[in-house]
């Protein structure tokens, strides 16, 4: 090797002096120079060697690296960061229950917390190093010496640095003579061209701009617009099939789209055992006056937990059900067990719906007038088969028109006493079926004499503005388009119905009458009417939610107050313009009064 | 790898490698005063809150000791397995506690014979079906592993195999200290594969025997892993406190060195977060699965359910893993034999908090009030005591260190970067 040796570079050429460089043999040398380098007071010197060497660093006097602060720095942002960004993700900016645990639920967020920590510090000490040496650095002025390579062989070398406060280019030599070092050389910048090749940069450039091209694309698909179906990157979301309710799936072994609910679940918001707010009906006052239709009410609302325990499936469980439903359940179970499992399997408000057109249509077909005599017959003796007697399909009709049309009346009767004959035969198992229950939920069970259901006489819900907008919201779409904005009976489709003579129509109640205010018609009765529906008028409680009803009726309430308001009753603060308002009129009416007596007694004179 | 200090072994008979007299002279007082507070424990226990509570008590003491001497085999399997040269130093004082698993297997007669009387396991009680209301097709499924006659015996195999696993290997080593035959390493080496296999499988089932069936119906696949990591953290605890104590009473002393306390360091700071991975891992599921047969294990021991474990289960979390997590992160406290052994002694002490957790919120009693605590507390300390006592009587009749052992010189020699 040593008769290669290039002719040394020295300053003399132009170039810097970058520090000296000798060379050792063996570990043992290198080491006792390191110290005495290190005595010398040098404090920017550097060893190269073949492999890794114990106690070097101590040799070299070289301090314990900062590294591993930043690493626990970095682990600690990482953290931080895994936290913060979970806690105002999922805990503020974009609350998401999931798995019914708390939005901000740390033993969910600890493991991303542990990746992002140990993501954090390996990055922390990864770049950290790489800072910490000065890195990326594509070249070194140590790699000019020819004779470097063998630093990776089995050459050991010590660099003293000629940014050292005690360098000088004679003393570092000599320093490393003494201490046996051989081939003692400074190390010069490298004179190579600093230019970066042309074809590098080529290269580097035609990447760029390809790179650039995806953004590119990107970017005008955003400001275009086109007609062409989306293009699908993941089919796989895009194309899943949507099933309706009713329809069949093959996904599932019972063959139906819809899943049932859990046995023995509810369904979130669903839990609501609070009847009375179900109902419109004080449950307690009903038990005392007529136990059996409260038990059937109770247990109607409950029919889907009653499934279940008639299955079998769960047993023991639902000890709050069974509280509830306690007295009632059994009770209904062993009396009248036939009533059991219709009532499950069919919603209760499907019956109205299903009964009246029929009961309408015979109304039609057959003349009321021959009936009447029959039926006058009957309203003396209801009183008390109306109870039991269940073929009591439209009793709440009876009692709203019982005022306006008596005649109707016996016409309601009349699927109870003609229509079994004609259904029997063809239907009587059913007809058996939802007779009993047809009357329980559904309609306020009252004869056309006293409605003894002791409804609520009062809204449950805390009246508000925002419940009246509610409420007003709601009338507005469900019932206006018959009972009309203003609910005078005149809405869209009554208009419509007049104009081409619909005969089977019945017109909709003026919501202004007397005998739908509250000291007649309280709100429970109301709210019973809205759900349940009442001649004509479809029962609501399948598409409106119960709080909403609630809020319908105290709309209602609010309409009627609008058009038979006392002065007493408007705020104070408009009190006093509608004063001024009625002393205005009045000062006109006496002005125009005074007028026309005036004139009169012009011209009677 | 440095080579200007390489360090030559001392001769076999060196004193260096002899048992302190001062620790010989303890050995009588602690294998008697031991046993005494072993039993005296139970005993307590066992009259005052009944013999659930006191066997509770013992099997807690028992757990404590047998981790650490199960730890120890492992290190010791690892070590061949792994072909460590660091290690050798310390690997005799592994193997001094590794074959205490012999009289721990003695030992465990009292919990062998509980499954017999039924005074543990709730599942030999024959009301428990009724009582908690299991259908009946899962608890035959359930009795058909958990009965004493296959409890007994399954006990039985896992000491035949721990036992002749660790007996072979501290044969073996106790033979290369008087003919230094490099082929003995090389069949230890051969040997530790199949040897930690055999190993894993019987930890995890024992862990699901004598801990886990505690509470029968519930169960944990992670559990085995569990008591594992508490046993390998506690084992290495055990390893740098006994060396150090070696040390400071004059054995040792120039073969141990800061760079094996660094390694000990190192391998405890890891096995203190895989306790607290593991540990979370088995809780984070049940947490989050959130089902009544799982969760039902972590509510007697839950803030809020249990005034007594549940404060237990907040310490754990942040004394068994946070503080030392931090305490022994730093290589400036890795490098500080003392420090080294005071955290090992602290994490040897909540290895008993962990155990205790785990344990005795079965027996149905709380912590015991003061009785229950002094019980308990005399059952580890003597459980402990005799052990120590055993380890010390053991290692007077050999040498402290595999003097030996053909990569002596490598683990003398050793240094960290």
């Amino acid at each position: 090797m040593s008769e290669t040796k290039p002719a040394p570079k020295t300053v003399a050429d132009g170039n810097t002096v970058h520090g000296v460089v000798a060379e050792f043999s063996d570990v043992d040398s290198l080491l006792a120079a390191c110290e005495r380098v290190r005595d010398a007071g040098y404090t920017k010197a550097d060893a190269f060697t073949p492999f890794p060497v114990h106690g070097i660093d101590k040799a070299l006097g070289i301090k314990p690296t900062v590294l591993p602060w930043i690493a626990l720095t970095a682990g600690a942002i990482g953290t931080c960061t895994a936290l913060t960004m979970q806690i105002w993700m999922n805990g503020i900016d974009y609350q998401y229950i999931i798995s019914g645990k708390p939005y901000i639920s740390l033993p969910a967020f600890i493991p991303v917390s542990f990746e992002l920590t140990i993501l954090f510090a390996s990055f922390g000490t990864f770049f950290g190093m790489w800072a910490l040496n000065g890195l990326p650095r594509f070249s070194n002025p140590m790699f000019t010496s020819p004779r470097f390579d063998r630093a990776t062989d089995d050459t050991f070398f010590l660099y003293l640095d000629a940014k050292d406060k005690r360098f000088n280019e004679e003393g570092a030599k000599a320093l490393l003579g003494d201490l046996g070092g051989a081939y003692i050389e400074p190390v010069v910048e490298d004179d190579s061209p600093k230019k970066i090749p042309s074809f590098l940069l080529i290269a580097i450039a035609v990447v760029i701009a390809f790179s650039m091209i995806p953004a590119l694309v990107v970017a005008r698909m955003r400001v275009t617009k086109s007609s062409s179906p989306r293009f699908h990157i993941f089919p796989d979301m895009d194309f899943s099939p949507a099933k309706d309710a009713q329809q069949i799936s093959t996904l599932f072994a019972d063959g139906r789209a819809m899943r049932p609910d859990v046995p023995g679940t509810v369904s979130r918001g669903g839990l609501d055992w609070d009847v009375d707010f179900q109902t419109g009906i004080d449950m307690e006052k009903l038990a005392q006056v007529d136990a059996p239709r409260a038990r059937q009410l109770v247990a109607m609302m409950q029919s889907d937990t009653e499934v279940v325990e008639a299955d079998g499936e769960v047993a023991g469980e639902e000890e709050a059900v069974k509280e509830v439903v306690e007295e009632t359940t059994e009770e209904v179970q062993a009396d009248e067990p036939s009533t059991d499992e219709p009532s499950a399997d069919e919603p209760a408000s499907e019956e109205p719906a299903a009964e009246e057109p029929e009961a309408e249509m015979t109304e039609e077909a057959e003349a009321p007038a021959e009936e009447e005599p029959a039926a006058e017959e009957t309203e003396s003796t209801e009183e008390t088969p109306a109870e039991e007697e269940p073929a009591a399909e439209e009793p709440a009709e009876e009692e709203m028109t019982a005022e306006e049309t008596p005649a109707e009346e016996p016409a309601a009767e009349g699927p109870s006493e003609e229509e079994p004959v004609a259904e029997a035969k063809t239907e009587e198992p059913e007809a058996e079926a939802s007779k009993p229950e047809a009357p329980t939920a559904l309609a306020p069970a009252s004869g056309p004499t006293v409605d003894t259901t002791p409804w609520l006489t009062d809204n449950p819900l805390a009246i508000d503005a925002a419940v009246l907008q509610r409420g007003q919201q709601q009338f507005n779409i469900y019932c206006s388009v018959c009972h009309g904005m203003n609910g005078r009976g005149n809405g869209l489709v009554n208009q419509r119905a007049q104009r081409i003579l619909a005969t089977t129509w019945t017109p909709p109640s003026n919501l202004h009458d007397a005998t739908l205010y509250q000291d007649v018609y309280p709100d429970g009765k109301l709210f019973g009417t809205i759900s349940n529906g009442v001649r004509k008028m479809p029962g609501y409680a399948a598409q409106i939610r119960a709080k909403d009803r609630w809020a319908i009726v105290s709309y209602v309430r609010a309409l009627q107050a609008s058009q038979n308001a006392s002065l007493e009753e408007v705020p104070a603060s408009q009190r006093e313009a509608i004063e001024k308002k009625q002393s205005e009129v009045k000062a006109e009416l006496e002005k125009a009064a005074a007028e026309e007596a005036a004139k009169a007694q012009k011209t009677a004179t | 790898m440095s080579h200007h200090q390489a360090v030559a072994p001392k001769p076999a008979d060196d004193p260096a490698f002899t048992m302190p007299a001062l620790l010989s002279g303890m050995s009588l007082p602690l294998c008697i005063g031991g046993l005494i507070a072993l039993v005296g424990g139970a005993f307590l226990g066992t009259t005052s809150l009944g013999g659930k509570f006191g066997m509770s008590a013992y099997l807690t003491a028992y757990m404590y000791a047998f981790t650490i001497a199960l730890g120890s085999l492992f290190f010791v399997l690892i070590q061949h397995l792994a072909r460590a040269g660091w290690s050798v130093v310390v690997r005799r004082v592994a193997e001094l506690m590794m074959v205490m698993l012999l009289p721990l297997a003695l030992m465990f007669l009292p919990i062998a014979f509980s499954v017999w009387n039924g005074s543990l396991y709730s599942w030999t009680d024959p009301g428990y079906q009724a009582e908690h209301g299991v259908p009946a097709a899962v608890w035959a499924e359930k009795i058909r592993w958990l009965n004493p006659q296959w409890f007994t015996f399954r006990a039985l195999l896992y000491f035949g195999i721990w036992c002749a696993t660790a007996w072979w290997y501290y044969s073996k080593s106790q033979r290369q200290d008087e003919t230094g035959e490099v082929t003995l390493t090389e069949s230890m080496q051969a040997r530790s594969g199949p040897a930690v296999i055999l190993f894993s499988f019987c930890t995890a089932f024992a862990a699901f025997d004598w801990v886990m069936s505690l509470a029968p119906m519930w169960f944990s696949t992670m559990f085995g892993v569990y008591i594992f990591t508490g046993s390998i953290l506690s084992a290495h605890c055990a390893i740098a406190l006994l060396s150090f104590v070696l040390q400071k009473q004059g054995a040792i002393r120039d073969e141990v060195t800061i760079e094996h306390y660094h390694d000990l360091g190192k391998l405890i700071f890891g096995f203190i977060c895989f306790w607290g991975y593991i540990a979370f891992s088995q809780y984070m599921l049940i947490w989050y699965a959130n089902i009544p047969e799982e969760t039902h294990w972590f509510a007697g021991r839950y803030p809020g359910f249990s005034d007594t474990f549940g404060p237990i289960a907040i310490a754990l979390m942040v004394l068994h893993w946070g503080l030392p997590f931090l305490g022994i992160m730093s290589r400036h406290v890795r490098r500080r034999p003392w420090a080294v052994a005071a955290w090992s002694l602290y994490i040897l002490v909540m290895h008993f908090v962990d155990l205790y957790w785990a344990i005795m919120p079965e027996a149905n009693l709380g912590a015991g009030g003061v009785v229950g605590v002094i019980s308990s507390l005399l059952c580890v300390i003597g459980m402990v005591a005799l052990m120590l006592g055993l380890v010390i009587v053991v290692g007077s009749g050999t040498r402290l260190i595999p003097v030996r052992d053909p990569r002596l010189g490598e683990s003398l020699a050793f240094e960290n970067i």
